[in-house]
C-alpha cells in the first residue's frame, strides 16, 4: 500500500492519467463489443449460407433483401436439375417497412413452406414457447416470432398480432439465437406471398399472381455436388437469376468485415497508446520529483531492480485502475445501449469475457511498459547527486 | 584489526568540459573496528567525497596515479560492480545525513523498516525490528508519524534508527549534527556513543563541529584533498 501513497501524492495528476487509460480501455471495450457482435452476425451469415445456394433475381444488388419478385416456375425448373436435393422458394420482406437499420439485423417477415428444405437446412431454430410452423399451416394466418421481436411487440403464444397490417395468430416464439431469426416473423409461404405482393408497386401488382411469387430460392445441393459448379449451372439454366454460394458470401462480407474490424481495433489501440504515453509522462514527472528520495533509497541499499520495480508497479497499477474503470463504463454503455435497442431489435454490442480480460491485461501491461522508460532513468541516477537534488 | 583500509584514493569531478575539481588527491586511511573517527576540515577539503568512497557510494578513480586500494571487512571493494556495492551498503553499512533524508510518504517506523527490507528482511519482520530500534532511540511514541510531523532532532533519531536497524559493522554520517541545535547535538552524540560502547560498532563522522570531533576517538583532518594528520587515538570518552 506504499504504492498507493506514492500515487496519492499528486492526486490530480494520477487521476488524469488514470482517466487517459480509462478512455482508451473504454474505447477498446465498446468498439471491441461492436466488432464482436458484427463478427457474430457475419459468422451467423456464413453458417446460414453454408451448404446452400441462394438464388434470387439478377437485378437485386449485393446480398441484401431480395425485393424483386421471382416466379415459382424458376424453383420448379431448378428442382429438376441434376445435383439439386431441394429447392425451397421463400419470401422475405421487411416488417413495417423497417429495412434500413444501419447495423444489426432489420425486422423481417420470412415466408416459407415448412419442410420444403427436406430437412437439409443446418440452420434450425428451436421454439422457446409453442411450436414451429408445419407444412399443414399453409393457408393459415399463423406466425412464429423471433425472441426479440416477440418482446418488442409484447405478445405471447396464442395472441394475435398484425404483420404489415394483416392479422396473424402467434403459435410459437423462438429461442434467442443472437442472430437474424431473433428479429424475424416466420409465416407460411402463402401468407408471405400475399404480404410480398402488397409491398410491390401498384402497376406491377396487378400483373402478378401472389401464389406464384418468391423473393428467393434456397437451393440445397445433393451431397457430393460442387456448390460453385451448381451455381454456375443454375445461372446458365434459369433466366436472369443470380446464384450465391457460401464462398461468395464469405468473400464479399469477409473482406468488408476485416476492414471494419481493422478500423475499429485501430481506433481503440490508438486511444490506448495515447493513454500509454500519458503514463510515461506521469511517471517521468514523478521520478523527477522523487529524485532525492530515489537517491536516499539507493544510498541506504535499495538496488536498481527495486527502484525499477517500484516505478513499474506504480505505472502498472495506473493501467489496471484505468482498465477496470474503462471496462466498467464500457460494459455500462454496452448494457444500456443493448437494452435501449432491444425494443427495436437493434442489438449492437456483444461483450465477451475474453474482450474484458484482454482489455484489462492489455492496459496493465501497456502502462507497466510505459513505466519502464522513466524507471530505468531513475535506476541510473547517481545516489550522491540525487541526494543533493532539491 | 582494521575494518576499513584505504590507500591512494583519488577522485576528480568534471564540472564542465574544461573545469575539473580534484576532490581527493591520494588519501590513505585506516579505521579500526569499534573506533569512532571524525573527519574534519574546511569546505571543499574532500571529506564528503572520502565518506562517499568509504561508503561505496562512489568508486575511487582508477585511471591515473597508483592503483587505489580499498578493503572493507577484509574484502577488496575498490572496483565492485554496482549491485555488489549496493548489497554491502544494505547489509553492512548504515548512513546518516545532514538533511536526515527520510522518505516523506513513509511513517517513522516504515522509514526504519525500509532499510531492513533492503537488507533482506520480510516487511513484517522489518517493521518489528524497526519498532524496537525506534524505542531504543527514544521514539517509541512516534511510530506512525511522517517526517513532516517530526522535529529535526526526532527526524535525525529516526535516521539513526534506520542506519542501525541492520546492526551494520560501519556507520557513516555526513554532518549528522549540521541541522541540530547544541542540545540536540549533544543528545545525538550520546546516542551514537551508546551504540559504540554497547554494540562495538564503528563510526565515521564527517563534521565541522568541534564538539563532535571531541566526542570521537580520533580526528582525521583534511585540506585540499589530502589527509593532513591523523591525530593519535584519544582516550575513549567515559
Amino acid at each position: 500500500m506504499r504504492l498507493l501513497r506514492n500515487l496519492g501524492r499528486r492526486k490530480l495528476r494520477t487521476t488524469l492519467t488514470v482517466l487517459g487509460i480509462t478512455i482508451g480501455v473504454w474505447t477498446l471495450v465498446v468498439f471491441g463489443a461492436l466488432a464482436t457482435k458484427i463478427n457474430r452476425l457475419v459468422d451467423g451469415g456464413s453458417q446460414y449460407y453454408a451448404g446452400k445456394i441462394i438464388v434470387s433475381d439478377a437485378s437485386n444488388s449485393g446480398i441484401g433483401l431480395g425485393t424483386v419478385p421471382m416466379d415459382l416456375a424458376v424453383a420448379n425448373q431448378i428442382r429438376g436439375m441434376a445435383g439439386v436435393a431441394a429447392a425451397d422458394p421463400q419470401v422475405e420482406i421487411p416488417l413495417d417497412g423497417n429495412a434500413n437499420a444501419a447495423f444489426g439485423t432489420p425486422n423481417l417477415i420470412d415466408g416459407a413452406v415448412a419442410g420444403a428444405d427436406k430437412g437439409l437446412d443446418s440452420f434450425t431454430p428451436e421454439p422457446a414457447q409453442g411450436r414451429l410452423l408445419t407444412a399443414g399451416d399453409e393457408g393459415a394466418q399463423v406466425t412464429v416470432l423471433g425472441s426479440d421481436l416477440a418482446r418488442k411487440l409484447d405478445v405471447g403464444v396464442g395472441d394475435s398480432t398484425k404483420l404489415n397490417g394483416v392479422p396473424f395468430t402467434i403459435v410459437g416464439i423462438l429461442q434467442p439465437t443472437l442472430l437474424s431469426p431473433d428479429t424475424t416473423a416466420m409465416v407460411p409461404l402463402a401468407a408471405g406471398q400475399k404480404l410480398f405482393l402488397a409491398t410491390l408497386p401498384p402497376l406491377l401488382r396487378g400483373t402478378l399472381d401472389a401464389s406464384q411469387l418468391a423473393s428467393r430460392i434456397i437451393v440445397h445441393p445433393a451431397s457430393g455436388t460442387d456448390e460453385a459448379a451448381l451455381a454456375t449451372r443454375i445461372k446458365a439454366t434459369a433466366d436472369n437469376v443470380s446464384a450465391m454460394t457460401s464462398a461468395d458470401f464469405n468473400q464479399q462480407v469477409g473482406a468488408t468485415t476485416m476492414i471494419f474490424n481493422a478500423i475499429i481495433i485501430g481506433v481503440a489501440l490508438i486511444s490506448l497508446i495515447v493513454g500509454g504515453l500519458s503514463v510515461i509522462n506521469t511517471m517521468a514527472m514523478s521520478v523527477a520529483e522523487r529524485t532525492r528520495e530515489i537517491g536516499i533509497k539507493r544510498a541506504i541499499g535499495g538496488s536498481r531492480i527495486r527502484v525499477v520495480r517500484e516505478i513499474v508497479a506504480e505505472a502498472g497499477f495506473i493501467g489496471l485502475l484505468g482498465g477496470l474503470i474503462g471496462l466498467t463504463l464500457g460494459a455500462l454503455v454496452v448494457v444500456v445501449a443493448n437494452e435501449a435497442g432491444r425494443s427495436s431489435g437493434l442489438i449492437l454490442f456483444e461483450l465477451t469475457p475474453a474482450t474484458a480480460i484482454l482489455a484489462i491485461v492489455f492496459s496493465t501491461i501497456l502502462a507497466a511498459i510505459a513505466g519502464i522508460v522513466p524507471a530505468l532513468h531513475a535506476a541510473r541516477l547517481d545516489p550522491v547527486t540525487a541526494l543533493r537534488y532539491e | 584489526m582494521p575494518l576499513l583500509e584505504a590507500a591512494n584514493l583519488r577522485k576528480t569531478y568534471k564540472l564542465t568540459r574544461n573545469n575539473t575539481v580534484e576532490a581527493l588527491r591520494g588519501v590513505d586511511i585506516s579505521i579500526n573496528r569499534g573506533e569512532m573517527v571524525a573527519i574534519m576540515g574546511p569546505s571543499g577539503s574532500g571529506k564528503s567525497t572520502l565518506l562517499h568512497i568509504l561508503g561505496l557510494l562512489h568508486a575511487p578513480d582508477a585511471n591515473h596515479g597508483p592503483a587505489p586500494e580499498l578493503r572493507f571487512d577484509g574484502r577488496d571493494v575498490a572496483d565492485l560492480p554496482d549491485g555488489q556495492r549496493t548489497r554491502i551498503r544494505a547489509r553492512q553499512m548504515g548512513f546518516v545525513f545532514q538533511q536526515f533524508n527520510l522518505v516523506p510518504t513513509l511513517g517513522a517506523v516504515e522509514n526504519v523498516a525500509l532499510a531492513g527490507e533492503y537488507a533482506g528482511m520480510k516487511w513484517s519482520g522489518a517493521l518489528t525490528k524497526a519498532a524496537e530500534m525506534l524505542a531504543y532511540v527514544g521514539l517509541a511514541d512516534r511510530h506512525g508519524h511522517r517526517p513532516s510531523e517530526l522535529s529535526g532532532g526526532e527526524q535525525q533519531r529516526v535516521a539513526i534508527a534506520r542506519a542501525l536497524v541492520n546492526e551494520p559493522a560501519l556507520i557513516l554520517a555526513d554532518e549528522p549534527t549540521g541541522n541540530l541545535d547544541s542540545k540536540r547535538s549533544a543528545e545525538l552524540l550520546d546516542l551514537l556513543r551508546r551504540f559504540k560502547e554497547e554494540r562495538g560498532q564503528t563510526f565515521v563522522l564527517v563534521t565541522h563541529d568541534a564538539e563532535v570531533g571531541a566526542a570521537c576517538d580520533r580526528i582525521v583532518r583534511m585540506r585540499d584533498g589530502l589527509v593532513l594528520e591523523a591525530s593519535m587515538a584519544l582516550p575513549a570518552a567515559a
